[in-house]
C-alpha cells in the first residue's frame, strides 16, 4: 500500500489508542474515587440540613440527633395507582436499620405493607429502593420516584421536618430544601441548585428573602404572596445584618421587629418578581401537598401500630 | 531557529518563574488569575493543581514523544492534559472536598490554559524527561506565585486581611474583591514586574562592563 494510506492508518490507529488508553485510566480513577466522592456528598448535604436547622460550630447538634429518610413512590398495579412510602422502622432484634414499604391507595386507606430488605446506605440510591420494592411486590407493572423528606428526630420525638422541592423559576428549576417544626411552621428556607441571574434573580440566595420565611406558620402561608414593595430598613437589618457595623440592636427591640413583620407577605426582590414569586409559590406548594401526605401517612401508622422510627 | 547552548536545569526552572512567567509575561490562561485570585488561599490551591497537572502531562508526553505522530500531536495534548484534569478533579472531589468547594468549576478549566499545551509542543516534545519535569515545575510555580502575588493585592487592599488573618482591621475598598478589579490588579501588576526586571537586567549589564 502506497505512504498515504500507510498514514492514514497510523493517525488512526494512534488517536484510537490514545483515547481508549485515556478512558481506561479516567474509568479506573473513578472507580477508585467513586465510594469516597458519594461520602463526602453525603456529609455535605447533612451540612447543609445540620445548617438550616440552626446549628453550627458554636451550636452544635445534640447527641442523640438522628436523621430519617421516608421515600415515596408512585406504585401501579391491578390497573390502579398507589403511593408507596420506604419509611424506617424500629427493629428489636437487630442493632441494623429496617425498612418497611407501606402502600396507600388514593383514597387514604392501607393496601398493603410488608418488609424489605433494605441497608441504609443502599436506601441512598434510587436503583436499589427499586429492586427492592420490585422484591416485595412482583406484581407492580410501574414504580416510579416521586419525592423524599428527612424528619429529624431527638429521643423518638419529631424536631423538624426537611423538604427538598423544586419549582420553575425565571429560567430553569430552582431546587430548595424547607426545614419546618413539628407543628409545620417554617423554621428555615436553603436555596440548592438554581441558574438565576447574578444581581437579579440570584438574590435569592440572600439571606434578605431567605430569612422572610422563618416563623410563619401553616396557616399563613396557605395564604402568603408576594408584594412588590421595597423592604423596609428596620426589616432588612434584622434579616441580614451588615457584618461591618457594630449592629448592637437589644433581644427585645429584635423580637419587636420580628413580631411587627411576622404576619406580612413576602416582600419580592427588586427587578426579579418571578423569581421571587416562584420561590414563593414553590414554598407554599410544598408545604400543603406535604401536610396533607404527612397527616395521612401519621394517621395509618397510628392505625396500624406500624412502629414507625420518625 | 538558532539552538540555544544546553542550558542548566536551573536556567530553565527560572526561565518558567522570571523570563515566561504565564501570567506576567506569557499573559496566557488570564482566566483564573482574574477569576478567582480573590484570595492566597484559592491561589495557593489552583497553583498546586495546575503543577501537578503541568507536571504530570509533560512527563507523559515526554515518555511517548517517539510515538506521537507530527499530524496528531494538538489531539493527543488535549487527551493527555483532559486525563490528567479529571484525575486531579476525581481526586480533589473524593479526598479534599473543603479545597474542591472553593475552587469549584476552575479545575476543569485548567483543560483550556493555553500554556500548558504551549510547554508541552514548545519543550515536553523535543527534550528528554528530567528537563521537562524541570520546566514544567519552573512554570507551575511561576504561575502559582503569580496567582499568589495578585491574591495577596487583592485580599489586603479589599478584605483587609492576608490569608484569613487581620492584618488591617478595615476594608479599604470592596472594589477589590469584584471581578472586574482583576483585570486592573493583573494589568497593574504586569507593568511592576516587567520594569523590575528591566532595572534589574540593566544593573547587571552595568556590573558586567
Amino acid at each position: 500500500m502506497n505512504s498515504t494510506t500507510k498514514e492514514i492508518l497510523r493517525i488512526t490507529f494512534g488517536l484510537t489508542f490514545t483515547c481508549l488508553f485515556a478512558a481506561f485510566v479516567m474509568g479506573a480513577v473513578f472507580v477508585i474515587t467513586a465510594k469516597a466522592k458519594k461520602y463526602n456528598e453525603y456529609l455535605n448535604f447533612q451540612e447543609k440540613i445540620f445548617d438550616i436547622l440552626g446549628y453550627s460550630e458554636t451550636n452544635p447538634p445534640p447527641d442523640g440527633l438522628q436523621l430519617n429518610q421516608i421515600y415515596r413512590y408512585i406504585i401501579e398495579k391491578d390497573q390502579a395507582k398507589y403511593l408507596g412510602y420506604i419509611i424506617p422502622i424500629d427493629s428489636q432484634e437487630s442493632k441494623q436499620d429496617a425498612f418497611e414499604l407501606v402502600v396507600i391507595d388514593l383514597k387514604g386507606q392501607l393496601n398493603t405493607r410488608k418488609q424489605i430488605t433494605l441497608s441504609t446506605e443502599n436506601s441512598r440510591e434510587d436503583r436499589e429502593r427499586k429492586i427492592a420494592i420490585q422484591a416485595v411486590l412482583p406484581e407492580a407493572t410501574a414504580v416510579i420516584y416521586a419525592d423524599t423528606f428527612l424528619s429529624a428526630n431527638l429521643n423518638s420525638k419529631r424536631l423538624a421536618y426537611l423538604l427538598p422541592g423544586k419549582t420553575p423559576g425565571f429560567k430553569t428549576a430552582i431546587q430548595f430544601m424547607l426545614a419546618l417544626d413539628s407543628s409545620y411552621t417554617i423554621k428555615g428556607l436553603e436555596i440548592l441548585e438554581h441558574q438565576e441571574d447574578p444581581g437579579l434573580g440570584a438574590e435569592i440566595e440572600r439571606n434578605y428573602f431567605k430569612k422572610q420565611f422563618v416563623g410563619k406558620t401553616l396557616k399563613r402561608v396557605k395564604t402568603i404572596d408576594v408584594v412588590k414593595k421595597p423592604l423596609p430598613e428596620d426589616y432588612r437589618n434584622y434579616l441580614e445584618p451588615d457584618p461591618w457595623k457594630e449592629n448592637s440592636l437589644s433581644e427585645s427591640k429584635l423580637q419587636e421587629i420580628h413580631d411587627t413583620y411576622k404576619n406580612n407577605d413576602i416582600y419580592a426582590i427588586t427587578g426579579a418578581t418571578i423569581s421571587s414569586a416562584a420561590v414563593t409559590n414553590g414554598v407554599k406548594n410544598a408545604l400543603k401537598k406535604f401536610t396533607y401526605r404527612v397527616q395521612v401517612l401519621d394517621q395509618i401508622i397510628s392505625e396500624n401500630k406500624i412502629p414507625a422510627a420518625f | 531557529m538558532i539552538e540555544s547552548k544546553q542550558k542548566s536545569h536551573s536556567d530553565i526552572f527560572l526561565n518558567g518563574v522570571f523570563n515566561e512567567n504565564p501570567i506576567f509575561r506569557l499573559a496566557l490562561s488570564m482566566c483564573p488569575a482574574v477569576g478567582i485570585s480573590t484570595n492566597v488561599m484559592n491561589g495557593i490551591l489552583m497553583g498546586i493543581a495546575v503543577i501537578f497537572v503541568q507536571v504530570c502531562s509533560s512527563l507523559t508526553i515526554s515518555l511517548i514523544k517517539d510515538y506521537i505522530h507530527p499530524r496528531i500531536r494538538i489531539p493527543t495534548y488535549t487527551l493527555t492534559i483532559a486525563t490528567w484534569v479529571t484525575v486531579t478533579d476525581l481526586v480533589l472531589a473524593a479526598y479534599f472536598p473543603v479545597a474542591y468547594k472553593s475552587l469549584g468549576i476552575f479545575v476543569r478549566l485548567i483543560v483550556v490554559f493555553c500554556f500548558i499545551t504551549c510547554r508541552l509542543d514548545v519543550f515536553a516534545r523535543k527534550n528528554p524527561v528530567f528537563p521537562s519535569f524541570i520546566d514544567a515545575l519552573g512554570m507551575g510555580v511561576g504561575f502559582m506565585v503569580g496567582m499568589m502575588a495578585i491574591g495577596g493585592v487583592r485580599e489586603l487592599l479589599g478584605m483587609g486581611t492576608l490569608m484569613g488573618y487581620d492584618i488591617l482591621g478595615f476594608r479599604p475598598l470592596l472594589f477589590f474583591v469584584l471581578p472586574a478589579s482583576g483585570f486592573f490588579v493583573v494589568g497593574f501588576m504586569m507593568v511592576i514586574f516587567n520594569y523590575t526586571e528591566i532595572v534589574y537586567n540593566r544593573k547587571k549589564q552595568r556590573k558586567l562592563l
